[in-house]
């Protein structure tokens, strides 16, 4: 770090103004798995970037902070870090939530008593030709990309965003600042200092400082404006632009504003769009990686096609060159396709022959190694096919553990395939429930079984099988037997929670007032069924409704999400190898494709 | 009385069957939660509950009038947050409530849950403040009819610059909104009450109303007679029996808020400042509670409301308008002024050291015994703040304990393991007192 190396989270820090002082202004950021100062000294609940900056802005290589009154957790950790001490230059600039005259006028107050604080901090006299050189022209980008928007992202979720391998345009709160370039009358203070500025501020003795402060108070409260502010109408500029493929909208827990905004362009159906959540931290980096490439297959499937064609799947095939797969491909000589679905609870395996149809299917325990549950699987599948390995064209893997097994030739996200199994077995559903052991997800479709939008659930167990399971146990009860019971319920019990550890609470306080366990195991149904609805709603989720996953197998579940949703939720008899069945027909016609192109 | 009796269970499947009907039948589910609080009305009315002092029983019944009067003519309805003055609306013969008012009211008819997810549904994010989450999903689902206003200001939180502009929407009303500087200056209080007389403005022109400046003036001037009051009568809290419960400091930080400037609300604590000095001696565990507390909790209710040994001294948010760090900067002669600086120096906006400091200075006027820090769920403000509260307040002698939960949804709380830990700290409260005294421990 230089000598005065200045550390800021807020795009509306005036990074130039702090040049002229000499001072090299840095973003704070730090990747960490989890943030345990940040915790003791403030609260678990507050959003992961105001955690993350604390962390930063307490280790000893920082000396001097100016933050801004973006929002109440960046106050609070203002307030910690004044607590705390130890920095030698702390400042909170207020930041206006109107861009009206009036507050630019009272904003500019405000930076210039900053630069007063700054200039008796360093000593130092502000320098214009410094300040000016420390702009970046603002760049409108035109090319191919997919935009990030919302909440701070972190290095690794950048990393993350670029498993989609096309350009990222980051446009999240804290991207790229987007001021307008100083005018030219003030542009020449740059130079050797003989500019007419300068000239009249030796005329008139009213300092250079004033005069930058008078242009750039308006030019740093005009950027593109950040949720905080009060009007942000100018942010439906970031969508829509020429050459954007696709938004990326990233909330970030505890953090509203973003979630609010969210909720709006959700409604704009022009452009392609996913949600993500984090909390800030470089974890669940497995199922991000799930959505972001669901949503690459959308992308190149709509690239191609102009609409979303679920046959279009395992366009975007991570980990492996085309021609490699092709020649894999080419080189079998067998009709048969294989889809594998490496779940957390289960890894099911199911075989297709030319025409489509299952001729061999396996269900296994994932246990501790995914890629040894696979090989059973798919040696179970192939045997209840009649067929040996030879036989099979291709490979075609999906699920959580989909990268992790060896032997695949394709690999392709459980949305993409989900939709195209469900189709398969139920072609006039319109939305895929699917709720499995890790994680539950809604999935739209078109009526040609293409996915129009999905929601997958967010880091937390609660309405997942992993839930219904950890009930399970909490009341000694095998999963079966606990489904079973909960058909037999009389009375409505709610178990008001939303939080499985709180939810477990609950159930402990019911079972010591002899509640009957159907009853209780009704209201857990009642509680996956109210939270899996409500994913539903977000998603515009329309029936028929379809229930795929392991807990489809639940009809307690089901029965109570048929009255959440107000209508009917259908099941399957195959509705668990949905996913694998989805990946063999994907495979498939990526076969028919492969080989009819070399004809 | 904790709510575990007949009439609970009552408004228990109330409630429910409320949540049931919000998305098929949002004015059946009005016109049925109407009727409830109309209910509630006439029994602070006719029957105010025996177990409460005078000033207690006005405390409900003013809340009930006030806030039942607004929903049962949304045509006359304001809805503000709760930081922001009222007086101009109350001048002006309108009804404003705030969103802590209205969801506190849903939450009263165990309703709540179900106008949350309607919210949430919309897309509202689950980590948001219940109050406002709750208030949303009764615009959303439309069961509260659209009032031809809102208004808002910066203070105290973020949620009131998402709620009031979402409310806009989903309403089509009108909206004004007060930027308050986060330091506080002269300046800032004449920036303030510009934007005050503004907002005022506006509500003349969405109303067809004129305002009395010197009805405004007068109410203005009764504000701070008020507020005087209620400073002095927290000197008499010290070691009193005060009889009260989580709903009581709950109506008084409405009638704090919504009803400054009135004679009722002047009256109000005139009865309270009075009343205290003929209280019985207290030699049990009395609490500043810091943030609202979470009426709705059983354990909490046997523990604060029925006990005869514990009791909360003083709400933090029903005094946050009481300036402790010197007289008022302006006279009463501008009304706008006055309204501005008490905004502008409410103990909720700057920097946490400012809510911190009103904490001690509050504990220290009641004699509390203990402090609870309740981190409502979505309040960064008050979670980000709440490890120096502990410090400071530690470092005065009182023992702290930061709780989390949610003061207006039941299912935000852990009942189970919150009693816990409340039972936990008296009993540590109850046995440090008795060992600094020479007793038992």
């Amino acid at each position: 770090m230089s000598k005065h190396a200045v550390l800021y989270a807020c795009k509306y820090t005036p990074v130039e103004l702090l040049a002229g002082f000499g001072a090299s202004c840095e973003l704070a950021e730090l990747d960490a798995a989890s943030f345990p100062d940040a915790e003791r000294l403030g609260h678990a609940n507050l959003c992961g970037y105001g955690k993350m900056l604390l962390e930063r802005l307490l280790a000893d290589d920082v000396h001097e902070v100016v933050l801004v009154s973006c929002c109440d957790v960046v106050k609070r950790v203002y307030d910690v870090l004044a607590e705390e001490g130890g920095l030698d230059f702390l400042y909170l600039l207020d930041l206006p939530h109107l861009r009206g005259p009036e507050e630019v006028a009272l904003f500019r107050e405000r930076l210039a008593a900053l630069a007063d604080a700054y200039a008796a901090y360093t000593g130092s006299q502000f320098d214009a030709g410094a300040a000016l050189a420390a702009f970046e022209p603002r760049v409108t980008r035109t090319d191919e990309r997919v935009t990030l928007l919302g909440a701070h992202a972190t290095a690794s979720l950048l990393d993350a965003v670029g498993v989609m391998g096309m350009p990222v345009e980051n446009l999240t709160c804290t991207g790229p600042r987007t001021l307008a370039a100083p005018p030219t009358d003030l542009a020449r203070i740059e130079g050797d200092g003989t500019c007419t500025l300068c000239e009249a501020s030796e005329r008139d003795g009213r300092p250079v400082l004033d005069r930058f402060l008078d242009w750039y108070a308006e030019a740093l409260l005009d950027q593109m404006p950040c949720m905080r502010m009060d009007h942000v109408t100018e942010r439906s500029q970031a969508v829509g632009g020429p050459g954007q493929l696709g938004i990326i909208y990233h909330t970030m827990r505890f953090c509203d504003y973003y979630g609010f905004e969210h909720a709006g362009l959700r409604e704009l159906d022009r452009l392609p769009q996913t949600r993500i959540e984090t909390d800030g931290t470089s974890q669940s980096a497995g199922q991000l990686r799930t959505r972001l490439e669901a949503f690459a297959e959308t992308l190149a499937a709509r690239r191609a096609t102009g609409m979303l064609d679920a046959s279009q799947g395992g366009a975007f095939m991570p980990g492996m060159g085309k021609a490699q797969k092709a020649n894999r491909a080419a080189a079998r000589t067998g009709d048969y396709v294989l889809g594998v679905d490496s779940g957390s609870t289960s890894t099911d395996a199911v075989v297709v022959n030319a025409s489509g149809a299952m001729v061999g299917t396996a269900i296994v325990a994932t246990g501790v190694r995914a890629s040894e549950a696979a090989r059973r699987a798919e040696a179970e599948a192939l045997d209840a096919a009649g067929i040996g390995p030879d036989d099979v064209s291709l490979r075609v893997s999906t699920g959580y553990g989909r990268d992790s097994i060896e032997g695949m030739d394709v690999s392709i996200t459980e949305i993409t395939c989900h939709a195209a199994g469900a189709h398969a077995l139920a072609p006039d559903a319109r939305s895929v429930i699917d709720i499995g052991g890790q994680d539950s997800k809604v999935i739209h479709l078109d009526e040609d079984g293409s996915v129009l939008s999905f929601v997958m659930n967010d880091k937390c167990a609660a309405g997942t099988g992993r839930f219904l399971e950890t009930m399970a146990r909490t009341m000694e009860m095998p999963i079966d037997r606990f489904c079973q019971t909960g058909l037999g319920w009389r009375h409505e019990v709610s178990i008001s929670s939303v939080c499985t550890v709180f939810a477990e609470s609950e159930v402990v306080s019911l079972v010591a007032k002899d509640t009957p366990a159907a009853d209780i195991i009704h209201g857990l149904n009642v509680s996956v069924a109210t939270k899996t609805a409500t994913l539903a709603r977000r998603v515009g989720a329309e029936p028929p409704y379809l229930m795929t996953g392991g807990v489809a197998r639940n009809a307690g579940v089901v029965s109570a999400l048929s009255d959440a949703l107000g209508e009917p939720v259908a099941t399957h008899k195959d509705s668990q190898l949905c996913g694998a069945l989805g990946a063999a027909l994907l495979g498939l016609s990526r076969l028919r494709s492969t080989r009819a192109a070399a004809r | 009385m904790a709510d575990t009796g007949r009439s609970a269970q009552v408004v228990g499947w109330f409630g429910r069957t409320l949540d049931r009907h919000i998305a098929d039948s949002p004015d059946g589910v009005r016109r049925a939660l109407l009727a409830g609080f109309a209910l509630k009305r006439w029994q602070t009315r006719h029957l105010p509950s025996k177990g409460l002092l005078p000033s207690g029983q006005m405390a409900a019944r003013l809340s009930l009038e006030h806030i039942v009067g607004a929903l049962e003519h949304p045509d006359e309805m304001v809805v503000t947050s709760i930081f922001l003055p009222t007086e101009p609306f109350l001048a002006m013969g309108l009804r404003p409530v705030t969103a802590e008012a209205l969801s506190q009211f849903v939450s009263g008819a165990w309703a709540e849950d179900g106008f949350a997810r309607a919210a949430e549904d919309a897309g509202v994010p689950d980590t948001f403040c219940s109050y406002h989450r709750v208030l949303l999903g009764t615009a959303e689902s439309g069961v509260m009819s659209a009032p031809p206003m809102v208004a808002s200001c910066s203070v105290a939180c973020d949620a009131n610059n998402l709620t009031f502009s979402a409310l806009q929407r989903i309403w089509g009303c009108s909206r004004s909104y007060v930027d308050v500087p986060y330091e506080p200056t002269p300046e800032a209080c004449r920036y303030v009450a510009g934007q005050l007389r503004s907002c005022a403005k506006q509500a003349e022109e969405t109303f067809g109303r004129a305002l009395d400046e010197d009805l405004l003036r007068e109410m203005c001037a009764r504000s701070r007679e008020t507020l005087e009051v209620a400073r002095h009568s927290l000197a008499g809290r010290a070691r009193r029996w005060l009889d009260n419960d989580m709903t009581t400091e709950l109506y008084f930080a409405l009638a704090e808020h919504l009803m400054l400037g009135t004679p009722e609300a002047h009256e109000l604590y005139r009865t309270l400042d009075e009343e205290q000095a003929s209280m019985r001696a207290f030699g049990g565990t009395s609490l500043l509670w810091v943030h609202m507390p979470p009426y709705h909790l059983v354990p909490f209710q046997q523990m604060l409301n029925e006990s005869d040994d514990v009791q909360i001294a003083c709400c933090d948010m029903g005094y946050d308008l009481v300036p402790f760090d010197g007289g008022w900067w302006f006279g009463d002669g501008d009304p706008w002024l006055s309204m501005a600086e008490r905004l502008v120096r409410c103990s909720f906006n700057g920097p946490a050291t400012r809510r911190v400091a009103q904490a001690r200075e509050l504990a220290r006027l009641t004699g509390a015994d203990a402090a609870v820090v309740f981190c409502h769920w979505g309040c960064k403000q008050t979670m980000g703040a709440a490890q120096l509260m502990r410090e400071a307040l530690e470092a005065d002698g009182l023992p702290v304990l930061v709780i989390d939960g949610d003061g207006c949804m039941r299912s935000g709380c852990s009942a189970g393991q919150m009693s816990t830990r409340l039972t936990a700290f008296l009993e540590m409260v109850r046995t440090r007192s008795g060992r600094e005294m020479g007793g038992i421990g």
